[in-house]
């Protein structure tokens, strides 16, 4: 029983940092955006989170932090992508190089050291407790004390399904993803729409790093968003970027992820227990384009013509 | 080409002026770094060998993206192709003592296959199941990166040592070295120009770079664009592979550290993209980020400035390289559009002076 606990517990913690990169991502997809930066944006977002915990000794600062690091991807994303017509594939693995140099850099520049960064005086995310389910002896345990970004996660993704499909920005965020010159012809810029969308993935991805470095573990590491971005973009690919799908294949990652980590200090070598959510995406995509059998190109991915 | 260039310079002059920046707001002395970055990367024999034996792996990983980027696929599978044909000789080292005229040779195959089989396996996946490569490679490279650590962790580790890491491997596959230049930097000049001459001058090059421009095309004249993809996937994974090969069979250690060739596989990506995919680009970008890398050692060493500043330099470089090529682009166009509307415009006027 302790072990299902624990294997359901560290699940909805995993889910957490992709179900909100994921969600992030799936603006851009809508919009038709090919963002890649979302490993880099979440890395940024974790360094500063850090570093604003770290300055002023609160949480708070730390998520004020990140966000603004998020949203700092976003920008550079933008001025490239969508004003200098760079290419998006090109700007997004730029950017994913920049958070992984950059961060590097500064942990070197600002803490001094190389690696990774652990202090006392950081300040993790405050976690909550559940005030009726709390006492429930079982789903207690399973349901309550996570840091508090975990409830919001899940509200945001029913927030942005709303936001998505029943809102005069997410119609015109549809419209733009299918035929950004039919709106800007009805004079709705779809530069704007498309700056907008990536200032979301910016801040929702943002938000994921200061879930990994204030809530699910307190510290900064060199790369230590890990390819979970990426393992957030596969998820946008699979479920064609339905919200509440997001929801439900993140929890799914997360139980592959945690079932690594429960299945660590077993007789299988943690190396092999880290490949299984690596395993568990490659896996989906195999469902996936056998369902599809022709996959239709959801992502244009013959991007690279320039 | 002479445009690329033009472009390509103001890119990277942009960028060190980003650079500048930086660095000036910082505290630091930016003029004096930019100075000892050439010095030590460039002005001695000692740092042209060591630039040149950095930019070994970066030409062979460069030219694997190249070739996979220039005929359409989205290899991203560089750094596990790159990981397991290091671990590949590796093993075949550990195990194998012959004289170094036969083991050099049969060493640089094994890794070539051994590359060309791991980006075999996504071929395979996008060829029999439809599933996009982009993504498999991806996956396969955490795969491939957790898979050595456990080798090296468990099986093959040296006792001897405090971190994870293979023994040496027996002396007949080291690469020889010229006074301090590796041998590995003329696998990769070959490398560059057998890849020139397939990409430029063979039937299947073309067909492959038309396969870049428009699958469609090239299936509508006649290609087989499965086997195209095949083949190409094969050889992207054999270069980068073989870069990996080079970084134990070359270099100092001659034998698999954790984290080997850290970001070479990533950094040889980003030349691709700088250099549009063309091949001789791709061998001058490799060299230009080959002396950055070289010459941070001695930025540090002397103006204190972390050598991961590079890390930054050249991800700008990237983006202000290919952001002036596109700015080009566009302006290039309204130009030659002002210039034959202004011919229009001509032209009636001297129908309206006819009439």
């Amino acid at each position: 029983m302790e072990l299902v606990i624990e294997l359901l517990r560290s699940t909805i913690l995993a889910a957490t940092p992709v179900l909100l990169a994921s969600l992030g991502g799936t603006y851009t997809f809508y919009s038709n955006v090919f963002n890649i930066a979302m490993e880099g944006m979440m890395l940024i977002g974790a360094f500063m989170a850090v570093l604003g915990s770290f300055l002023f000794n609160s949480w708070s600062m730390g998520l004020l932090f990140g966000l603004a690091g998020g949203l700092l991807a976003a920008i550079i994303f933008i001025i490239f992508a969508v004003y200098l017509k760079t290419d998006e594939f090109v700007t997004g693995i730029a950017i994913n190089m920049l958070a992984l140099g950059g961060t590097t850099y500064l942990l070197r520049q600002i803490f001094h050291v190389k690696g990774a960064f652990i202090s006392s005086k950081i300040v993790p995310i405050p976690s909550w407790n559940i005030p009726i389910l709390n006492n429930i002896p079982v789903i207690g345990k399973i349901f309550s004390g996570y840091p508090f970004i975990v409830y919001i996660a899940i509200l945001i993704a029913f927030l942005v399904q709303f936001h998505i499909y029943k809102t005069r920005f997410g119609l015109r965020l549809r419209a733009t993803g299918e035929d950004d010159n039919t709106v800007d012809s009805v004079g709705v810029s779809s530069n704007k729409i498309k700056s907008i969308s990536i200032l979301l993935s910016g801040l929702l991805c943002g938000f994921a790093g200061v879930f990994l470095s204030l809530g699910y573990v307190t510290l900064f590491a060199e790369n230590m968003s890990n390819g979970r971005g990426w393992i957030a973009l596969s998820v946008i690919i699979l479920t064609q970027g339905k919200p509440l799908g997001l929801l439900l294949m993140a929890i799914l990652f997360g139980f592959f992820e945690g079932l690594g980590l429960t299945l660590q200090g077993t007789v299988i070598p943690s190396q092999f227990t880290q490949m299984v959510p690596y395993l568990a995406t490659l896996g989906a995509l195999y469902f996936y384009s056998r369902e599809k059998k022709v996959v239709k190109e959801t992502v244009d991915l013959e991007i690279i013509k320039v | 080409m002479k445009k690329q260039l033009t472009t390509g310079m103001i890119g990277i002059i942009v960028s060190f002026i980003v650079g500048i920046i930086i660095m000036a707001l910082q505290g630091y002395n930016p003029f004096l770094s930019y100075f000892q970055l050439f010095n030590y990367s460039l002005f001695s024999k000692f740092a042209l060998f060591t630039t040149l034996n950095k930019a070994a792996p970066l030409i062979l990983t460069g030219l694997s993206a190249a070739i996979a980027f220039g005929s359409g696929l989205v290899n991203l599978g560089q750094p596990g192709q790159f990981l397991i044909g290091a671990m590949s000789v590796t093993v075949a080292g550990l195990y194998i003592d012959l004289p170094a005229p036969i083991m050099i040779p049969l060493l640089i195959l094994i890794a070539l296959i051994a590359g060309a089989l791991y980006a075999g396996i996504a071929a395979f996946l996008k060829i029999r199941f439809k599933m996009d490569e982009f993504i498999t490679t991806l996956m396969l490279n955490f795969l491939a990166q957790f898979f050595t650590l456990y080798l090296i962790s468990k099986p093959l580790l040296d006792k001897k040592m405090f971190s994870p890491m293979t023994p040496m491997i027996n002396k007949g596959g080291w690469f020889p070295q010229f006074s301090g230049l590796n041998s590995s930097f003329f696998l990769a000049v070959i490398g560059l120009i057998v890849m020139y001459i397939i990409w430029q001058y063979t039937k299947v090059g073309y067909e492959w770079n038309i396969m870049g421009q428009n699958s469609l095309f090239a299936k509508v004249g006649g290609c087989d664009n499965d086997k195209n993809f095949l083949r190409v996937m094969l050889i992207s994974g054999a270069l980068a592979g073989l870069a990996g090969a080079t970084m134990v069979l070359g270099g100092m250690q001659h034998r698999f550290v954790k984290g080997i060739g850290a970001s070479y596989a990533w950094d040889g990506v980003m030349i691709a993209i700088v250099a549009n995919n063309g091949i001789l680009g791709t061998g001058l970008y490799a060299l230009f980020f080959a002396m950055l890398q070289t010459g941070a050692m001695g930025m540090e060493l002397e103006t204190a400035v972390p050598s991961e500043f590079v890390l930054v330099l050249q991800a700008f470089t990237v983006l202000f390289v290919v952001a002036s090529r596109e700015s080009a682009h566009i302006l290039f166009n309204k130009i030659s559009v002002f210039i034959k509307l202004r011919g229009v415009k001509k032209g009636r006027e001297n129908d309206g002076v006819s009439n």
